[in-house]
């Protein structure tokens, strides 16, 4: 058991006032097997309507809307969560290589999971590197996966400041650097282009046990394999994901999981900070 | 009834009504100061510069105006906001975002007001058509009025195109009040005896169509007292700051009754200074007669703007 | 006493035995509907005709039915073309017409609701998931969200032609925002007003019950729990090329139009901003396309949508008319699929017919459409309003070498068409002050509401005004001409 607490703050400065505004943020950690969320706290410092809502996805979300001018304005959210280590994951000896990829050949099951089959503009593998990993068929479609994890956090070097979580992978494959959002971008690609669900993971990272980490959101992969169901994987790290990721959202790419949106009405210059704490007592 | 929606109609109402004070103004202005008794009153420059103060057009102190360009600025420049033109063009967009709102024969009337202005020949206004022009407008928006008042239902909708008319009605007769006050005292310099009798009041009572009617008031020829009574304070004709306070309080009043028991709203202030007004005597004014009428001004300027943000801004 | 001049309005009217004319039949004979239409028109000038015609120009100048069109960085006001000789569909045409349209539609919701639920016609292997994950209005938002009533495509508008075999071809199914409908009455007033006893002769049906109809299917669909629903027609804004229509809906139906930025989302409950405060909104009549109806879950740049408005939506306090993601189906590229459609979900045989559609995403259709350009019409799968289409016989070669090349860009984007031949109609044209012949289409419009449906007895008859052109959109110059739908 690990009691998390995370603290998310943002601050924007404005040249000019804001006369109204609209922000949607989506950093509230998901309920799920190996999470529980205890208290959640979002304060504004301005006079503002703050409201919990869900998006398109039924994530939720927190919508904030001002309507008196203002210079700038921070926000703090802070979560206070329970995390517990998942179960190993059981592999049914029954269940064989062939199962496996007979599995994911089934018009069914492409239906079902289409939306995390097909390609978004953020996870589409340039043509000229359609073939920078290949699947082993010989092997279950887990090891490949574990080894596909091994080889984009090898083949993308973890850096700061020439790319965005928007960036073309044609782009990040030219640079070869990136940070977790690219490295989830190609892992998912790869996985698609193999008929294998993949979903893009938005969350925080605890990053105490020296894992590498973005100072704001985190990104990861979960990738359905056949009778285990959805697994996490964390490219930047090359690691399963466990206690040390909570989970917010997911969606197709990084698009479907901006922690923030917003509409201003205002001009000129902007700046903003966004920090994120993670910390935890076991 | 939409905020935003409402805030057009009001404009509506006033850039009808701002388009034919000018109107009257300028033709008003322009031809009965040419035969006028007093030689200042006959300068060109003198008409043209009282034009533009009108319409609150800053001219150079020192500039020699150009009658041509005076004229195509006040009625037909699109790109001065304050030209005829433009005015018409504000209320016909203003009746577009509503025009589900207004009767069809309402619409169709603007939308051929604005057709016949926008389409007016340029060359010809300026050489020779600023009575045609000018009447073209009055009359117009005459008709214009008419459909409000006798096609449409009167709902809210026709209340706040009515507040919109009448609160720039006062306004404008005010304004016209102000700026021929000066204009008299100027003529009069000389001889300052001469004020309470100038031609200036004359037409003054002509800029905002009353020469007769005050002829039948006071029989006799305005002087000045007669004339700032007469436009500040008779409740009877239709172009007296009085007159429209009535109508305005009448018609906020079909927007929310209720709210003439709160202090501080503008139901409450409209009715505040109706009251004032309606037991006003010219004797109470008479000591300091400029600065009651930069009052009445300066208050109405608040009635609008307090109008705007009760009703129009959420 | 008629002038000595006297020259018959169709004295110079050159019928071309090729095409299909709705008039005259192929041995230059009146059809039967037409005859006595046909004598009165027939017993004036040309110069009494030219007057009504100017007149009727006036009017509708005047009462401001018009568009916009920028050029030389000048906005312009022009008037939609109109006609003055009026389409006659007898009854028993139109009982096809209204019959297949109807089952189109239904047939076309009961397919969204499957796209957005489990897919089953995907699973039986009738319609390429490919199809539907590659569109761009496929909005997965939407999956497993119930509308109330079911419904989607509350109000579409179905575009057929007839052919030259004399039957009807549906061209395109039109369910996300079609247009048009304010047109249809106002035609029928203008001709009302300008043909003077006409009408003394024909048993028609009315138009003018359209908005009544629509009211009655936005209120059917009032979110849960709400008694009364409070409706609204929300508009991008009067620049929009559709506000005229926009505004005339408001106002027959007697509802407020409004702007985004008059509404404002609460608690995910819907207001609206009046003098008096906020007042909740049930139900909208949304003519704004669906990227743009919520910049923070679609198009973050939109400043005419309403922020929080799909979540609103998701938690079924507000009524959004069309459902959002009903585009998936307007797709051209479903349109091929129609006979499947209907035949899945409702177990019938379609009434109308599809025209035989080659998807340029099939390897085996790409290779044939290639070599056959100059034999068909390419359309883009979801372009709207006329834009993008090429029609191959009036391409040069060095044009046709161009189409090619961007139809091999991206395949998946175009399908293609053989080259219908429209039927005709006598249409006034001003330039030779005469009548002549030219091509026509009619859109129809079918609401579909919680237990209630209705297909406007009447419709946008289009004109391609130049001669021999096909493409009827008016942003294309095309006119229109109103609708007779006649009583049995």
């Amino acid at each position: 058991m690990y009691n998390y607490t995370i603290k998310y703050t943002a601050e924007n400065t404005y040249e000019n006032p804001v006369f109204e505004s609209f922000w949607q943020y989506i950093v509230t950690p998901q309920n799920n097997s190996t999470q529980e969320l205890n208290s959640g706290l979002f304060t504004v410092s301005e006079d503002a309507l703050v409201e919990k809502s869900i998006n398109g996805y039924n994530f939720e979300t927190t919508r904030i809307h001002t309507k008196k001018p203002f210079e700038s304005i921070a926000f703090e959210a802070v979560f206070k969560l329970t995390k517990t280590k998942a179960d190993p994951f059981k592999i049914d000896p029954k269940f064989t290589i062939e199962d496996d990829y007979k599995a994911i050949s089934v018009l069914d099951f492409q239906v079902d999971y289409e939306a995390f089959l097909s390609t978004t503009e953020l996870t589409t593998l340039p043509k000229a590197h359609a073939d920078l990993f290949d699947f082993d068929m010989s092997k279950s479609i887990l090891d490949n996966l574990k080894k596909l994890n091994t080889w984009v956090h090898e083949y993308i070097a973890f850096k700061e400041g020439e790319t965005t979580s928007e960036t073309l992978l044609e782009e990040i494959l030219e640079k070869k650097q990136g940070l977790s959002p690219s490295f989830t971008h190609l892992l998912c690609a790869i996985a698609r282009v193999n008929k294998i669900p993949a979903r893009y993971v938005s969350g925080y990272l605890h990053q105490g046990d020296g894992f590498f980490g973005d100072s704001q959101m985190y990104a990861w992969a979960e990738i359905f394999v056949p009778n285990l169901g959805w697994i996490g994987f964390d490219p930047a790290n090359n690691i399963l994901t466990d206690h040390n990721h909570i989970k917010v959202t997911h969606g197709r790419d990084y698009k479907d999981c901006e922690p923030l949106k917003q509409l201003l009405f205002s001009y000129g210059e902007k700046k903003s900070k966004c920090v994120v704490e993670v910390t935890y007592e076991q | 009834m939409l905020a935003r929606i409402a805030n057009n109609l009001f404009w509506m109402g006033r850039y009808i009504e701002r388009a034919e004070h000018t109107a009257r103004f300028t033709n008003v202005n322009y031809f009965s100061s040419l035969d006028a008794p007093n030689k200042l009153s006959r300068d060109r420059q003198f008409v043209l510069q009282s034009i533009y103060e009108m319409v609150g057009e800053e001219d150079e102190q020192d500039e020699v105006l150009v009658e041509q360009d005076v004229l195509y600025n006040i009625a037909l420049n699109p790109d001065k906001h304050y030209s005829i033109l433009k005015c018409i063009t504000y209320a016909r967009e203003n009746a577009n975002s509503s025009r589900d709102l207004i009767s069809n024969d309402c619409y169709e009337t603007i939308n051929k007001f604005y057709h016949s202005v926008i389409n007016y020949p340029k060359e010809y206004f300026v050489t020779r058509g600023l009575h045609d022009f000018t009447s073209l407008i009055m009359h117009q928006s005459t008709i214009l009025k008419g459909k409000i008042r006798g096609t449409m239902l009167h709902d809210e909708v026709y209340a706040l195109i009515k507040l919109g008319i009448n609160i720039e009605r006062a306004t404008q007769v005010t304004h016209i009040l102000q700026i021929k006050y000066n204009a008299a005292e100027q003529v009069t310099l000389s001889k300052p005896k001469h004020l309470k009798k100038s031609y200036e009041w004359t037409t003054l009572l002509k800029c905002v169509d009353s020469f007769d009617i005050n002829r039948r008031v006071y029989r006799k020829p305005p002087t000045q007292s007669t004339v700032i009574e007469f436009l500040m304070l008779n409740p009877k004709s239709p172009r007296t700051v009085l007159y429209c306070l009535n109508q305005m309080q009448l018609h906020i009043a079909m927007l929310d009754p209720l709210k003439v028991h709160e202090k501080g709203t503008a139901l409450f202030l409209i009715g505040k200074m109706r009251c004032e007004y309606e037991y006003k005597t010219v004797e109470d004014i008479q000591d300091d007669v400029k600065e009651f009428i930069a009052h009445t001004f300066s208050s109405l300027v608040e009635l609008s703007d307090k109008i705007e943000d009760e009703y129009f801004y959420h | 006493m008629k002038p000595t001049n006297f020259k018959h309005l169709f004295s110079s009217y050159d019928g071309n035995e090729n095409l299909f004319d709705e008039i005259f039949d192929k041995k230059q004979n009146v059809r039967k509907v037409y005859q006595k239409l046909f004598d009165i028109y027939n017993d004036q000038s040309i110069e009494e005709f030219i007057n009504l015609n100017n007149k009727a120009k006036t009017s509708f100048f005047n009462q401001g039915i018009t568009f916009q069109v920028y050029s030389d960085d000048k906005a312009q006001e022009k008037i939609f073309p109109f006609d003055l000789f009026p389409r006659i569909i007898d009854a028993n045409e139109w009982k096809i017409i209204e019959q297949g349209v109807l089952q189109r539609c239904k047939a076309l919701n009961a397919f969204i609701w499957d796209i957005y639920h489990d897919k089953n016609i995907i699973k039986a292997g009738l319609v390429p998931m490919e199809l539907i994950s590659s569109s761009a209005n496929y909005l997965r938002q939407m999956g497993g969200l119930d509308p109330v009533g079911g419904i989607y495509n509350h109000i579409s508008g179905t575009d057929l032609i007839k052919h030259s075999d004399g039957k009807y071809y549906v061209l395109e199914d039109n369910i996300r925002c079609p247009s048009g409908v304010s047109y249809v009455i106002y035609n029928r007033n203008a001709l009302k007003r300008s043909l003077f006893g006409v009408f003394n002769h024909y048993d028609i049906h009315t138009v003018t019950d359209y908005s009544e109809n629509l009211l009655e299917i936005l209120e059917s669909v009032k979110p849960k729990g709400v008694d009364v629903p409070t409706c609204v027609v929300i508009t991008p804004g009067v620049y929009n090329s559709a506000y005229f229509e926009h505004s005339y809906l408001a106002k027959t139906m007697g509802i407020e139009l409004v702007e985004g930025r008059d509404l404002v989302v609460e608690n995910d409950f819907v207001y609206m901003k009046t003098i008096s405060g906020l007042t909740r909104v049930d139900v909208i009549y949304r003519r704004i396309d669906d990227g743009f109806l919520d910049p923070l879950e679609f198009k973050k740049d939109s400043a005419i949508g309403v922020p929080g408005l799909f979540a609103a939506y998701k938690k079924g306090n507000v009524t959004l008319v069309n459902a959002p993601g009903t585009g998936v189906a307007d797709d051209k590229a479903i349109y091929t699929y129609m006979p499947e459609i209907i035949k899945f979900y409702l177990g019938e045989k379609p009434i109308l017919n599809n025209v035989h559609t080659y998807h340029c995403s099939r390897p085996t259709d790409l290779k044939f459409v290639l070599e056959n350009i100059h034999n068909l019409v390419i359309k883009p799968v979801d372009e709207a309003g006329g834009y993008g289409i090429s029609i191959g016989n009036r391409l040069t070669k060095p044009e046709i070498e161009a189409v090619k090349k961007v139809i091999l860009q991206n395949p998946r984007k175009y399908i293609a068409q053989p080259i219908m031949s429209l039927s005709v109609h006598a249409t006034y044209i001003e330039d030779c002050q005469s009548f002549e012949q030219r091509h026509v289409d009619l859109r129809t419009f079918t609401l579909l509401g919680q237990d209630k449906e209705f297909v406007l007895k009447g419709g946008l008859t289009r004109v391609a005004l130049k001669k021999g052109n096909l493409i009827v959109n008016s942003s294309q110059g095309g006119g229109s001409k109103d609708t007779w739908v006649l009583k049995k």
